[in-house]
């Protein structure tokens, strides 16, 4: 108890509210998780606050799941953390909601802090939100909907993992996911620009111009890690011909808000790139090659911001469906001769594809880009997660769990043959780099992107000339 | 010429022949100079931070931003007291990304480094994101970037003979606007040199060696015209031409002339596109790797 | 006794049921929210039905991943509600009796058939006891009210199998069919306040998932879900 009175002196970590200053946000990034988590087993939890958010926000639909469940298990092996950890039955979909939500909404919120504690664990621990079980219950009943929600529940309460609480405080001060500014990120466009525009003649990066074809936004680290991925962007909407530009303001796509159940935080993210569409008008928004962006800003973005019909103010778009849309159009030309030789498989991300409908899209890009395409199986709307999804790549506590998820995208590309996964979704991607460097299986992954690059022919009026 | 210079530290004896140089010409030009330290790059979000030398997770604070910064100040400790600006700056993230980053901000003149080799298995795993820093450092830099590898004793930082190596590219261009710069300020000897590229994956028939003297007398002419015009009032420099690999005639004509400093073009789209290339690196890194007199590469013109 | 259990004991408990159900329907749709489900609903209604008929389709025929994956539990379940719903509904002694307080019938199915369905019923229904009993994955799921739901669903089939056949098992037959007539009144009644309530709220819940995945979830892309 002695560590107990010490940190009653200190500044509050854990707390039922957003965190929405600089101060706050430091002082959690400095405490790493540590005296976070030891002040989190004695947070009280609100029961009253509790109890009346379930009797506004758990409505028909949740509860009648919770009720209806047969029990019968038939979700079990639908869920690859129930597979990686040798089919434990406390893995189950079905048996990790009623154990957390099925029995906070049976209590009507009468829980203690352990038992919060457990729903956080449980809620990002052990599910990343992938809703592949819903599409095997017979019932219908959605775990991956259920435990989003429960997401919410915890984050209203304060339980909620160190970094999912740093992401969300990120989108309310940056309004992005990482501590990068509007000045950075057009800094960087610049300095991208500037980098390649000797490479292709003509090269730039519009900002905010009005009344584009195409607005395209991003995930906030690749301003931060990865700028070359816009580059690449640039360049191929350059060699495509695109009246593009990117939103000085509302370039970030993606949504820690979403992973860490910070419901207003998501409004206030999604209406930040909804505003750019506004004031820019442009014809449609291109979003990055990034799964959980797409599933926050295109798909439930709009519910968020109290969109009725459930669509962006512009009409949105995959990176992926753009990438097609070019190729199919001669707008992008690939030189055959550059196909990849090698066997390749592909990366289903659950964000586009089954909640997106993508999967055909990506099929057919693969058709012009590999020789050698191999399914992993089960594929389309029926791949397992890369097993990073939900924000849990991001989650120091449990990682351990992560890695042992992951074991069965290992398997599952070990299966096809095939050494080179093509991934176009961030978090897959990270995902899947993460999984070579625990297994170790010498894979190498990709976005589309740079193999884009790689083979486009490249039009004359674009080629750098060399002076005589 | 050198305001702002770079210096791009791994903080270990890998760098201590870079360090020398940068600290030598960093007091003599009265630069500002910059030392500049990358973690390395987050394990997972917010989390620590994967060192790139070490393997090693740590988190990136405060405490451990002053730790690496107390530990360069002491590796340095004797070097730092004899010049006047310097600053350390530290960041986290892709190496080669923070440092092209950083140049441009301040804009930089000069970027020193080491090697930064790469080991071989991580630069495999990272290549799509990593490749190698000191590669993509002197691919996209806007300004010189010059790599030391091996220990450059003092009187040789004057410069008094540098290689240019050109193969007419634009790149090379700005090469030779650089060599020509320093030649002058340095008084140096310029020697203007081509390698004519005779190996066997270069074209498709073996030329013969009556073709090849011919050849390279066009070479001989078309350095006169190119750059030999373009140097008003200088008259320190030399011709050469001769027939081979690249980076092996210039590393034994630098060895030959006892040069101080080799500069050269980098090439940037070689690496990307020739897969064949990439993995033995290119002509820069071939010469780099085997240079005992620090090599500048230069990409393009600084942007004014 | 009889009169009482067969009339207005079966006039309530029809009441119950009917009003019970339908209440449960309307208190789901009601509950429906589309900004809290993050669901167009209404706006995007088309896309919803048709999202809504593709799931009822591959779901009430065994055209699912489940079943080919599940495939003896799932035939086993098919059936069981096969004959759990028909065989009551179809059988010649029930419809003359609603035709004799009511007025109103339809046609009936052999009694030989219904027999053998009231069998598949009680066999399914062990073989989901037994299930519950040993597999450790439905072990962890089990409930006591599981147990108790199954009770109730099978004790109508179990006591009318023994009335029916007048099997004189500690009591007469009249015993047996009162005992039956309340069983099958007690599984009117519960329907509505148990998840026996899956009766019409698993029609809801797969409409509900068809149309989120139809609206939102891919299904204005082309393919739509692949169930
Ligand atoms: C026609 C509408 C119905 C549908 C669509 C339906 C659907 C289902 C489904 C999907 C399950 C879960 C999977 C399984 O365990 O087999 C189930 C289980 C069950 N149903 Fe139904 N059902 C219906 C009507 C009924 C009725 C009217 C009863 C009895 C009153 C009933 C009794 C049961 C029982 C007892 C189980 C649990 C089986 C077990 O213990 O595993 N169902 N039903
Ligand atoms: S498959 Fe559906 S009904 Fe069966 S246990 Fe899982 S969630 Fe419950
Ligand atoms: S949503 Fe995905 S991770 Fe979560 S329980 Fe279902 S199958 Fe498992
Ligand atoms: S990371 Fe990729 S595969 Fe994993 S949940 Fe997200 S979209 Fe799905």
């Amino acid at each position: 108890m002695a560590q107990e009175a010490k940190n009653q002196d200190l500044p509050p970590l854990v707390t039922r509210k957003p965190v929405k200053t600089k101060e706050e946000l430091d002082l959690l990034l400095a405490d790493k998780g540590i005296r976070y988590y030891e002040d989190m087993k004695t947070f009280p939890v609100d029961k009253e606050a509790l109890k009346k958010n379930l009797a506004t926000t758990c409505k028909s639909r949740i509860r009648t799941w919770l009720e209806i469940c047969a029990h019968c298990s038939l979700c079990a092996d639908t869920c690859f953390f129930y597979l990686a950890n040798d089919n434990d039955p406390k893995q189950i979909p079905s048996y990790k909601i009623q154990s957390t939500l099925g029995e906070l909404v049976k209590r009507k919120g009468d829980v203690d802090t352990d038992f919060m504690i457990n729903c956080m664990d449980t809620a990002w621990g052990k599910c990343t939100c992938c809703n592949r079980c819903g599409m095997y219950c017979p019932h219908g009943i959605d775990m991956g909907v259920m435990f989003g929600y429960l997401r919410g529940v915890c984050f209203s309460q304060g339980f909620v993992p160190h970094e999912m609480k740093i992401g969300s405080g990120m989108h309310w001060i940056y309004n992005a996911q990482m501590d990068v500014t509007v000045t950075d990120f057009v800094e960087t466009c610049e300095w991208m620009a500037e980098e390649n525009e000797d490479y292709y003649l003509g090269l730039t990066i519009p900002v905010d111009k009005p009344n584009a074809d195409i607005m395209y936004t991003i995930n906030a680290r690749e301003v931060k890690h990865y700028p070359q991925d816009i580059a690449e962007a640039a360049i191929l909407f350059h060699i495509a011909g695109e009246n593009w530009t990117v939103p000085s303001k509302g370039w970030e796509e993606t949504s820690l808000s979403m992973f860490a159940g910070d419901w207003a935080g998501c409004k206030n993210q999604v209406e930040w790139v909804y505003e750019a569409m506004n004031r820019l008008k442009p014809n449609r928004m291109v979003v990055t090659e990034c799964g959980h962006a797409h599933r926050a800003t295109i798909i439930e973005g709009p519910y968020w911001a109290g969109i009725k019909t459930g669509q962006t103010p512009s009409p949105s778009i995959h990176y992926v469906e753009w990438v097609l849309e070019a190729l199919e159009t001669g707008k992008l030309k690939l030189d055959p001769a550059k196909k990849i030789k090698e066997p390749v498989t592909l990366q289903d991300p659950c964000n586009y594809i089954r909640n997106g409908g993508l999967c055909d899209v990506t099929r057919k890009i693969m058709s012009y880009i590999a020789e050698d395409f191999r399914e992993m199986s089960p594929n389309r709307e029926h791949n397992f997660c890369c097993g990073g999804g939900g924000g849990l790549n991001g989650i120091g506590r449990y990682r351990e769990q992560r890695n042992i998820g992951l074991k069965v995208k290992r398997d599952q590309i070990l299966a096809t043959g095939a050494k080179f996964v093509v991934s176009a979704c961030h978090n897959c991607w990270d995902a899947i780099r993460d999984l070579e460097e625990v297994y170790e299986i010498g894979i190498k992954w990709s976005f589309l992107k740079p193999i884009l690059l790689d083979m486009v022919i490249i039009p004359d009026h674009i080629k750098p000339k060399e002076e005589e | 010429m050198f305001k702002n210079i770079l210096f791009a530290t791994t903080s270990s004896a890998l760098c201590n022949d870079a360090s020398d140089v940068a600290f030598e010409i960093a007091r003599k030009h009265n630069s500002n100079l910059y030392i500049f330290y990358v973690f390395g790059f987050p394990s997972r979000g917010f989390g620590p931070v994967t060192d790139f030398k070490t393997g090693e997770a740590k988190y990136c604070d405060q405490a451990h931003v002053d730790k690496v910064k107390e530990e360069i100040k002491k590796t340095y400790a004797d070097k730092l007291t004899k010049l006047g600006d310097y600053v350390i700056e530290t960041r986290a993230g892709v190496p080669h990304t923070e440092i092209l980053r950083f140049a441009r901000k301040k804009d930089i003149d000069l970027i020193i480094m080491g090697p930064h080799t790469r080991d071989e298995k991580e630069g495999l795993k990272y290549k799509s994101t990593l490749g190698s820093t000191m590669q993509d450092v002197a691919q996209k830099a806007r300004c010189p970037v010059m790599i030391v590898t091996r220990p450059v004793p003092k009187e040789k930082l004057e410069f008094s003979n540098i290689v240019f190596g050109t193969d007419f590219s634009k790149a090379s261009d700005a090469a030779f606007l650089f060599a020509y710069n320093v030649a002058k300020t340095s008084g140096s000897n310029l020697y203007l040199f081509h390698a004519l590229d005779v190996s066997p994956r270069a074209g498709s028939a073996i030329r013969s060696q009556n073709e090849i003297e011919k050849n390279l007398g066009e070479v001989k002419e078309k350095i006169k015209d190119v750059y030999v015009n373009r140097m008003e009032d200088f008259d320190n420099y030399q011709i050469e031409t001769l027939e081979g690999i690249p980076y092996m005639e210039i590393i034994k004509f630098a060895r030959g002339k006892d040069a101080d400093l080799i500069i050269m073009a980098h090439h940037s789209k070689e690496t990307d596109q020739d897969q064949e290339k990439a993995l033995l690196g290119s002509t820069l890194e071939q010469v780099v790797i085997r240079s005992s007199c620090p090599v500048v590469s230069i990409n393009r013109h600084k942007k004014e | 006794m009889y009169e009482f259990v067969s009339g207005p004991l079966a006039l309530i408990s029809f009441a119950v049921f009917f009003v019970g159900i339908i209440a449960r329907i309307v208190w789901y749709v009601k509950g429906l929210d589309w900004r809290l489900d993050r669901v167009a609903y209404t706006e995007k209604l088309g896309d919803g039905i048709k999202g809504a008929v593709k799931s009822l389709f591959y779901w009430l025929l065994p055209l699912n991943r489940t079943t080919a994956k599940h495939p003896i539990f799932m035939a086993v379940t098919y059936l069981f509600h096969i004959c759990l719903v028909a065989a009551p509904i179809f059988l010649l002694a029930h419809v003359v009796l609603i035709e004799e307080s009511w007025n109103i019938s339809w046609i009936t199915i052999p009694d030989k058939l219904t027999d053998y369905m009231t069998l598949v019923v009680i066999a399914a229904g062990i073989f989901f006891l037994i299930r519950r009993l040993v597999d450790p994955n439905v072990r962890i799921l089990t409930t006591a009210s599981d147990y108790i739901v199954l009770a109730i669903a099978i004790a109508p089939f179990i006591t009318g199998y023994i009335a029916y056949h007048q099997l004189e098992l500690g009591a007469g037959y009249k015993t047996w069919l009162i005992i039956h007539i309340l069983c099958g009144e007690i599984m009117l009644i519960a329907i509505p306040f148990t998840k026996l309530s899956h009766f019409v709220l698993s029609f809801c819940s797969r409409i509900q998932i068809g149309m989120d995945y139809g609206i939102k979830r891919g299904g204005a892309k082309g393919r739509g879900i692949a169930w």
